[in-house]
């Protein structure tokens, strides 16, 4: 073969393939195969995992959990997604900012904020035991389940919604004229072509909760959960053998792994063609219906949004400790923040930074690689940069612990493992999003370019990375809002100094500071609503254009 | 301005590669059609010559110069697509210009270059335009443009009328047949319309399965195809699969056995003894009463329908085998059911080897 044809790709395909082996291929079997080693005792991790109740309970109360929590946010996702494709009412434009609740609000402030609302010292919590009314205890199954259930459900909310908007409406009339009642008609046509939809954003739905660290360790207590034990046996095997760190943390890819293979295959199988999508019209909502629909609609986004209100009202609630004195308000607890301890801010913005933009380097390069490029090395390259989906924070972090303390490439301890981690972490999402209108931008116009003089490289800067920026311009403010907003993986290699937000947050709510720790929510929240809001108001990008 | 010239060319992977040696002259500032039907290797053979498909073995000559092992970028060509491929963030102008400022052209020229194809393609007015605010016909006109602006060696075209409708198809197909000749650049087209390949070439080469069945003026494949599959494959016709009682030299009229009747018919190519097809085109046959004619065969009229300017017949010989005839104007007397003779002309009726 003539070598002039690939030289340029080849060579950052093998570039790409390095990283993501150094930094993603590597800390992962160095997990599974610090699992089979044998740990303190001499019994191997498996054979501790089986044994000790404390940890086979985790397992299956995560899958438990996971389960549960899969229900809740489809019986919530599916019906508004519903109401919100096919009627139209009052305030409904509220419902289209949903989807931005989940970027906005971390999970970590959604733990932090329900228990300040409803929990041992949450304001609802006291209210009613002032009336004498004692509520069950928010720790354990109920809030774990609530609070998961309300981050959650607006991923089946927009995989239902776009499949209910993709759904020719035709079929429906051609069903009705056939003899099929309305209601029957719904369950016949319409529910066969989008549950696999619903099933795939469900399962996405699963492997979150699987993954789940700050809600899991916040809320959990005595409730023995997968990624909190992981957490807690990295903590305690600091400097020995990192067995049952490694060992729960490929129970968990394990788990994981299998529900995503079942995504996949349930969203090859499942597509079906439909002819030139003709979504139905929206219908006013009338008669007896209205008031119900709306009520519950309007339910789902008060409960939504209430993270949002209590981390501001908080923010500005004076403290004395761990008592709020909810109705007194003061300024110091952002004072203190920024004046007195900015560092977190400040390590947040410099680490996700150089990682945001790393990651979108990347990203452009993947992107172009392997959907445009296609040579003997992208296929490797889809998969591995998807693996990320894959794993959870916390093993990715304990992976990149176990293989890079000291060795050939020292980087704990160093700022630098907290970038890796960002980085690795966020790539799918920034691959996907970079790339996603080059499925639009037809080979020939590459073609034509290079037909005229202009050499391969060349002609990716001058024709192709044009056409893509608006798309990588969204995937910057994507990665963006959910790197300043990582946990899991950060907490897991940070060192004293390097703390972000989040991590903060974590750790003052672990002390029941709650003032102080929306105080640095509040800067969160901001730190990823600016670029949001300048992005879809200024630069008029549309952030779900990928979904 | 160059000729092109292909020597033992072969492309793709494997036992059974995509083209395999494939030799072929296209003369300079002639317009050559690539003819065939999809995944014949017809865009194949047009992209290894652009310089987008590796060679595996063989040669490729722009003129005097192997451009055998040169990337695309530096092969000087135009090239032209069936998507258009026009950079959609660029306006005509800047479009056509593209590959002007890529040759570090002093702007000054790039206006003038610019304004003078745009004029060529009649698209003056429309420079500040960007692409989606053409339409499609327009949109190949300049991307028609765009490739000629770089005065290139060769000119390719892959299907480029392919995604136009019936009237703006005439309409592009006349720009480029006339900036083709104005121009005289060496022209490679790539289709598998067979009215557009008769209508625009000098030449034609029909591909089958990585191989040139036939080449030559658009004239000889019509009227004097080499087999069955180029005669279908250029207009309709009728092949019929007959005997031949004794072998036969080229250019001779040879004798057939069809349906009991002894006919003649003109042997291109030599042939043996034996199994052949005859080949003939419905409008070269004459339907007439029943009658002991010579060089014809009995048969019965299935369907009569007017046309307007021509009539169609369906006959069926006396074993049942159906064919069409196209008689010019209104054919008083023939009507379905009635019996009738079919008279073979000897000289346009073939005889090539099955």
């Amino acid at each position: 073969m003539t070598r002039h044809f690939k030289d340029v790709w080849f060579v950052l395909s093998a570039a790409t393939l390095a990283l993501f082996a150094l930094f993603l291929l590597y800390p992962l079997l160095n997990v599974l195969s610090a699992s089979l080693s044998a740990g303190t005792g001499g019994q191997s991790g498996w054979a501790t995992l089986v044994n000790d109740p404390r940890y086979s309970s985790a397992v299956t109360n995560t899958l438990l959990l996971g389960a549960i929590v899969t229900v809740t946010s489809t019986l919530i996702g599916v019906p508004l997604a519903f109401v919100a494709a096919r009627f139209s009412f009052h305030g409904k434009a509220l419902i289209a900012l949903l989807p931005m609740t989940t970027l906005i609000v971390p999970e970590v402030i959604a733990a932090q904020t329900w228990l300040m609302i409803l929990g041992n010292n949450g304001f609802v919590t006291r209210a009613f035991a002032d009336w004498g009314i004692r509520l069950p205890s928010f720790y354990g199954w109920f809030g774990l389940i609530t609070v998961m259930t309300f981050v959650y459900y607006t991923y089946v909310y927009i995989g239902t919604l776009a499949a209910i908007k993709g759904f020719d409406s035709q079929l429906e009339e051609a069903s009705q004229s056939l003899g099929v009642p309305p209601g029957r008609t719904l369950l016949k046509v319409m529910v066969p072509v989008v549950a696999p939809s619903i099933l795939a954003s469900a399962l996405l739905v699963f492997t979150l909760v699987v993954g789940n660290f700050a809600v899991a360790t916040i809320l959990g207590q005595r409730v023995y959960l997968l990624s909190v034990l992981t957490y807690q046996s990295f903590v305690s095997e600091v400097g020995t053998n990192p067995v049952m760190q490694s060992t729960l943390a490929s129970v968990s890819i394990g788990i994981v792994a299998c529900a995503l293979f079942a995504q996949r295959w349930i969203v090859s199988r499942g597509r079906y063609e439909i002819v030139q999508g003709r979504g139905a019209k929206p219908q006013p909502l009338a008669g007896l219906a209205t008031l119900p629909i709306a009520l519950g609609a309007a339910l789902i986004m008060i409960v939504s949004l209430l993270p949002l209100v209590t981390i501001v009202a908080g923010a500005f609630t004076r403290a004395r400790g761990p008592v709020m004195r909810w109705g007194e308000w003061t300024t110091a607890n952002l004072e203190r923040v920024f004046l007195s301890a900015p560092d977190p801010i400040v390590n947040t913005l410099i680490f996700a930074g150089i990682a945001t933009v790393l990651s979108l380097l990347i990203s452009t390069v993947v992107g172009f690689l392997v959907v445009k490029k296609r040579n003997a090395l992208t296929p490797s390259i889809d998969y591995l940069s998807a693996l990320p989906l894959a794993l959870s924070g916390t093993v990715l972090g304990i992976g990149l612990m176990i293989s890079f303390n000291g060795g050939f490439l020292p980087l704990a301890g160093t700022g630098a493992i907290i970038v890796v981690a960002y980085l690795i972490r966020r790539l799918p999402f920034g691959i996907r999003n970079a790339s996603s209108t080059l499925y639009n931008i037809p080979n020939s116009i590459e073609d034509a370019s290079i037909s005229l003089g202009v050499p391969p490289l060349r002609t990716f800067f001058k024709v192709v990375f044009p056409l893509m920026l608006p798309s990588i311009a969204a995937a910057a403010v994507l990665v963006w809002t959910t790197t300043v907003a990582e946990l899991s993986a950060s907490v897991v290699v940070y060192s004293a100094g390097q703390e972000t937000m989040p991590i903060q947050i974590f750790r003052l709510i672990d002390s029941n500071l709650m003032a102080q720790a929306s105080a640095y929510g509040l800067v969160l929240v901001g730190v990823i609503l600016i670029p949001i809001l300048i992005a879809t108001t200024v630069f008029k990008i549309d952030l779900f254009a990928a979904k | 301005m160059a000729g092109i010239r292909i020597d033992n060319l072969v492309v793709g992977y494997g036992a059974e590669p995509v083209i395999s040696d494939l030799s072929l002259d296209i003369a300079d500032g002639s317009l050559f059609t690539l003819l065939g039907p999809s995944g014949c290797g017809k865009t194949t053979l047009l992209r290894t010559i652009a310089g987008f498909i590796p060679v595996r073995a063989g040669k490729l000559f722009f003129g005097d110069r192997d451009v055998t092992d040169l990337p695309a970028y530096r092969r000087d060509i135009g090239m032209v697509f069936q998507d258009y491929a026009l950079f959609p963030d660029k306006s005509v102008y800047d479009n056509v210009a593209y590959g002007l400022r890529a040759r570090n052209v002093p702007e000054a020229t790039i206006k003038t270059t610019v304004g003078e194809y745009l004029e060529r393609v009649g698209l003056s007015a429309f420079a500040q335009r960007m692409p989606a605010a053409l339409s499609g016909g327009q949109r190949q006109r300049v991307a028609l443009a765009r490739a000629l602006a770089i005065k290139p060696t060769v000119l390719l075209m892959d299907e480029p009328l392919s995604n136009l409708d019936a009237k703006l198809r005439v309409q592009v197909r006349e720009t480029i047949a006339d900036l083709q000749r104005q121009v005289g650049i060496t022209t490679v087209l790539v289709t598998h319309d067979q009215e557009e390949a008769l209508a625009l070439s000098d030449r034609i080469g029909l591909l089958r399965l990585g191989k040139l069945e036939q080449v030559g003026g658009p004239e000889d494949l019509y009227a004097r195809p080499v087999s069955a599959y180029v005669a279908d494959f250029v207009g309709a016709a009728n092949t019929l699969n007959v005997e031949l009682s004794a072998p036969t030299t080229a250019g001779a009229l040879a004798h057939v056995a069809l349906e009991g009747a002894n006919l003649q018919a003109f042997a291109p190519a030599a042939l043996p003894a034996g199994k052949a097809v005859l080949i003939a085109r419905g409008e070269t046959l004459k339907l007439g009463p029943a009658a002991n004619d010579a060089n014809s065969i009995p048969c019965t009229v299935r369907r009569r329908q007017y046309l307007g300017g021509r009539t169609s017949f369906r006959v069926a010989t006396a074993s049942g085998r159906e064919i069409l005839v196209e008689a010019h104007g209104a054919v008083p007397g023939l009507a379905a059911g009635d019996a009738a003779a079919l008279r073979f002309d000897p000289a346009q009726t073939l005889v090539v080897a099955s």
